[in-house]
């Protein structure tokens, strides 16, 4: 809706957390290709085919509209702040 | 968290008890107990800082919250501050948000940095911010309670609840108040906040970006190059995070580096080139990344890029020991009587 597309790429564990940052800056409904954590000690044979694994979700958030991302991410918004929650040990 | 609630019970000491039940539910508090922010404490907290009520300090990362002198009191009456504190406590959340401190970064991060402050001029002995013997450790309630209570912002009007929002690793017992005053007293040269331009006479807080803790004993040794290299071996690299150098210089040693007709500067530049290790120690890719980060040549990982990343004050008491912090980005500001 504004600005340049754009498609967040993070670990798994970092995804719903990725989204809450976003949030903060205005853009809850941003795309997120999810890969699983960690990835720091891949070689790169092992990092490709976890890129082509989230290739599909980076051209789908750059290329469809926006009222069409926004209805796929309906139920995803609705955990940017964990209602309840004051502290967690695990991912939230 | 301006709302108020009201809780009954039968004895003080549960409403006590019960006040920190609710603030430990809501997420309110560290960890550790509070004390109920009344109606009533909140106008006193709010009649020491000299300010309006709602008076928007800074607005704090990473949830854009509104650090009004509200809610900076009902954090510091939570943190067990006294009334008198509340300056100082604004002066460093002035100093943290300063848009080139990484505060967002440092909210949110896996990385356990945390603000270090240190308070300089007469404030401290008008609060007795400890700069003595025993500063950085327990049983002083300013830099007890201070130094929470900016945590206590940090969590309740930044947001950075632990887990939720801040996702460091490990976390750190530095994250529970992190702050003592300078030794001005026994520091045999200028301190530390008249070499950052103020009088004197002024009282200021500084915030670090600081990393970690690290007592130096060094009691091996006669003269200033013992006195330094020992200094310098305890400093490696690895322990910075990228951050500078922030040396607590002990009484002793800084009596000691005066009398052998050291200057700051001095001290700051033969640290700077002790304080290196060869690239044969460290992991080839830590040694690529700090010599892109400008801290390192063909041969040697340097501690900090230049002597102006080190920086010195004068604390603690009698003895042999000095503190090193990894740190920077220092932010000083005035702290503003009521």
């Amino acid at each position: 809706m504004l600005g340049i597309p754009t498609v967040m790429v993070v670990t798994d564990t970092f995804a719903k957390f990725g989204r809450r940052m976003s949030a903060t800056q205005g853009f809850p409904y941003v795309v997120i290709a999810e890969t699983p954590n960690p990835i720091r000690q891949l070689e790169p044979a092992a990092l490709r085919p976890r890129a082509e694994a989230m290739i599909q979700t980076v051209i789908d958030g750059l290329t469809l509209p926006p009222a069409e991302l926004q209805a796929r991410m309906h139920d995803a918004v609705k955990l940017i702040h964990p209602q309840g929650i004051a502290r967690s040990t695990v991912p939230v | 968290m301006q709302s108020s609630i009201q809780l009954e019970a039968a004895s003080v000491a549960e409403l006590l008890t019960r006040s920190y039940e609710h603030a430990y539910e809501q997420g309110w508090t560290d960890g550790l107990p509070i004390i109920p922010a009344t109606a009533e404490a909140v106008q006193r907290f709010v009649a020491a800082s000299g300010r309006k009520a709602d008076d928007l300090i800074a607005l704090l990362p990473p949830r854009k919250g509104r650090a009004t002198v509200e809610v900076i009191a009902v954090n510091a009456i939570m943190a067990g501050c006294r009334p008198e504190y509340m300056p100082v406590l604004i002066a460093a959340v002035e100093g943290v948000t300063d848009p080139t401190y990484p505060l967002e970064l440092m909210q949110v991060t896996t990385n356990p940095m945390t603000p270090f402050l240190l308070v300089n001029g007469p404030v401290r002995n008008k609060l007795e911010i400890n700069y003595g013997t025993g500063c950085l450790g327990p049983g002083w309630r300013a830099n007890a309670t201070i130094g929470r209570a900016l945590r206590l912002v940090l969590i309740n009007a930044g947001g950075a609840l632990p887990g939720v929002y801040s996702k460091t690793s490990f976390g750190s017992p530095l994250r529970y108040s992190y702050i003592c005053a300078e030794n001005e007293e026994e520091n045999p040269w200028t301190p530390f906040h008249v070499d950052r331009g103020f009088k004197r006479e002024d009282s200021t807080v500084t915030a670090f970006k600081a990393s970690n803790f690290c007592n130096i004993s060094g009691g091996e040794g006669v003269g200033p190059d013992e006195i330094l290299r020992q200094i310098a071996t305890n400093m490696p690299p690895m322990y910075g995070g990228g951050d500078g150098v922030l040396l607590l210089l002990g009484v002793n040693h800084a009596q000691s580096l005066h009398e052998a007709g050291l200057t700051k500067r001095d001290i700051r530049e033969r640290l700077w080139e002790l304080a290196r290790l060869p690239v044969s120690h460290f992991a080839a890719a830590f040694a690529s990344t700090e010599r892109g980060a400008g801290r390192g040549d063909e041969k040697n990982v340097w501690r900090a890029r230049s002597p102006d990343e080190i920086y010195i004050a004068v604390a603690g008491g009698p003895g042999p020991q000095n503190v090193y912090i990894g740190a920077g980005m220092p932010q000083t500001r005035l702290i503003r009587p009521a």
